[in-house]
């Protein structure tokens, strides 16, 4: 419990910053309200668009160099390999041949990561639980060359038609589009090496792309998410191939719909457990959020903060399901 | 709604279309190790190839989840006529002679979906004739879709530069107006 004090002082940052009291007291209560106040800071300023380059279509160093004599500055991701920060200038990344011909992905840096995290090897069975726009479904394409199968989930129609087109432009020859509800993945009847589950969540690593963020959700719209979350990861680890991995990831910081979600499914499923993730970014998740002692392995798990690495808030965690389950 | 084996009937006519615009045998050689299937859509049917190795997942009951696309995407069947789809484009540039080479600007304003006037005409074969499908390409030979030539292709140089040469069909640039 908050006294009156700490809950008017964060009455009095939210008025300052155009955020709903209840988000400051959960920033305060998880980092300090030193920490809260970068956070927010970092929350004002732009984030920088990045694009990762598209191998099916053309190798890294053409790409590169068409990009560079338009004019466009690129600046490697260290632990990505077809990740950059990307200054288009004046130019829209969109409008260029480039861009229609599927050279480049406009996607953010953390997402990038996700995929990156997962790794699929080629000719492996991947499930994309919620695929739409495609980002992820693209890139691990590229990193499957093609091979195996994807099979890419999406239960809103409209969305399902932006995954389609990304996939087309992408060059992408191994996916299978479905439309339908990721919770029922059970009946597909699949045993897939790798599932990515970038779940649908409440956005709030995404203040900095979306300010109305500050004000459009409420304590139920986490815990709402945070339910669905529980259910996308229970179909999930059923359907999961004895000893394959899945990548767990959402674009917000809330503990509740992160490290406390994990923590549950760890102690539901005790045929899972958390593992490291072979690639250096962001920092460890949180062990013991808002005082409250978690599973020691959730340090395994990574989160990217606005305020320390200028990207999107993200959280990742790759899970093995027992070989012998 | 499930992908199906293509059906003989419809197939023969896919495969009679693609051959009489691009060339004799170029339905072949766009199959190569791949299977085509079908997936039926409220107007017409898509058609999709698949490598052979994907037709014990195809074969499954997908319950309550809607297939929506497989593998690449060849093109559509909608009332007899068939239409080649984006993707598909590359690979049959690949094998046909139907090029129509056009200069920075007509290119640009191609990918925006307009068609493609006698100014911005770079290169062309002569024997092309009136109605038959192009790729248009632009000067480094990337394809940015195809169009439907409006006027033979002998007879392009005694147009003015403001005249139609080829209708848009499809172009890149629908990947991003869908979007839009």
């Amino acid at each position: 419990m908050i006294g009156k004090e700490q809950r008017n002082r964060a009455k009095e940052i939210a008025k300052k910053y155009g955020y709903l009291p209840y988000m400051i007291e959960r920033y305060v209560a998880l980092w300090g309200e030193q920490e809260a106040i970068q956070f927010l800071e970092a929350c004002e300023q732009p984030i920088k668009r990045a694009i990762r380059l598209n191998t099916l279509r053309a190798p890294v160093e053409e790409t590169l160099s068409r990009l560079t004599a338009k004019g466009v500055r690129l600046e490697k991701v260290p632990w990505l390999d077809t990740g950059y920060i990307a200054d288009f200038t004046r130019i829209s990344p969109g409008s260029l041949l480039e861009h229609m011909r599927g050279f480049y992905y406009v996607q953010g840096v953390p997402s990038m990561t996700v995929a990156e995290a997962l790794r699929p090897q080629p000719d492996s069975l991947v499930v994309d639980m919620a695929a739409a726009p495609g980002g992820k479904t693209t890139h691990m394409a590229q990193m499957m060359n093609n091979s195996g199968v994807i099979v890419s989930i999406e239960q809103d129609r409209l969305r399902t038609a932006s995954l389609e087109s990304n996939i087309h432009r992408c060059g992408v020859t191994n996916s299978i589009v479905l439309r339908g509800d990721s919770r029922k993945l059970d009946q597909l009847g699949l045993a897939p090496d790798y599932i990515l589950l970038d779940a649908p969540c409440s956005g709030e690593g995404l203040i900095a792309l979306d300010p109305s963020r500050k004000r459009s959700k409420s304590m139920a719209d986490i815990r709402f998410c945070a339910t669905k979350q529980d259910a996308l990861l229970d179909a999930a680890i059923t359907a999961l191939a004895p000893g394959g991995t899945l990548v767990y990831s959402t674009c917000s910081i809330a503990p509740e719909e992160n490290e406390f979600v994990i923590d549950d499914l760890l102690k539901r499923r005790p045929e899972t457990k958390v593992v490291p993730i072979n690639i250096e970014f962001g920092v460890p998740a949180y062990p013991a959020p808002y005082g409250v002692e978690l599973h020691e392995s959730l340090t395994l798990a990574r989160r990217f903060l606005p305020h320390k690495h200028n990207v999107e808030g993200f959280f990742i965690c790759r899970i093995e399901k027992e070989e012998s389950s | 709604m499930k992908p199906e084996y293509v059906d003989s009937v419809q197939w023969d006519i896919v495969r009679n279309q693609i051959d009489s615009d691009y060339g004799a045998g170029v339905t072949k050689r766009i199959l190569g190790a791949l299977t085509p299937v079908s997936l039926p859509r409220a107007k017409g049917i898509s058609f999709y190839l698949v490598p052979t190795g994907w037709l014990k997942i195809l074969d499954r009951d997908f319950k309550q989840f809607t297939p929506l696309s497989l593998g690449m995407w060849l093109g559509d069947l909608v009332e007899g006529l068939f239409r080649l789809s984006l993707p598909a484009l590359e690979r049959v540039q690949e094998h046909t002679s139907n090029l129509l080479i056009v200069s920075r600007r007509g290119a640009e304003s191609f990918t925006y979906g307009r068609s493609i006037l006698k100014e911005s005409v770079v290169k062309i074969a002569p024997s092309l004739l009136r109605g038959q499908r192009v790729f248009i390409l632009n000067e480094t030979n990337e394809c940015l879709g195809l169009a439907a030539l409006s006027v033979d292709a002998y007879k392009i140089g005694r147009l003015a530069k403001d005249r139609l040469v080829a209708k848009n069909l499809v172009d890149i640039g629908w990947y991003i107006r869908r979007l839009s």
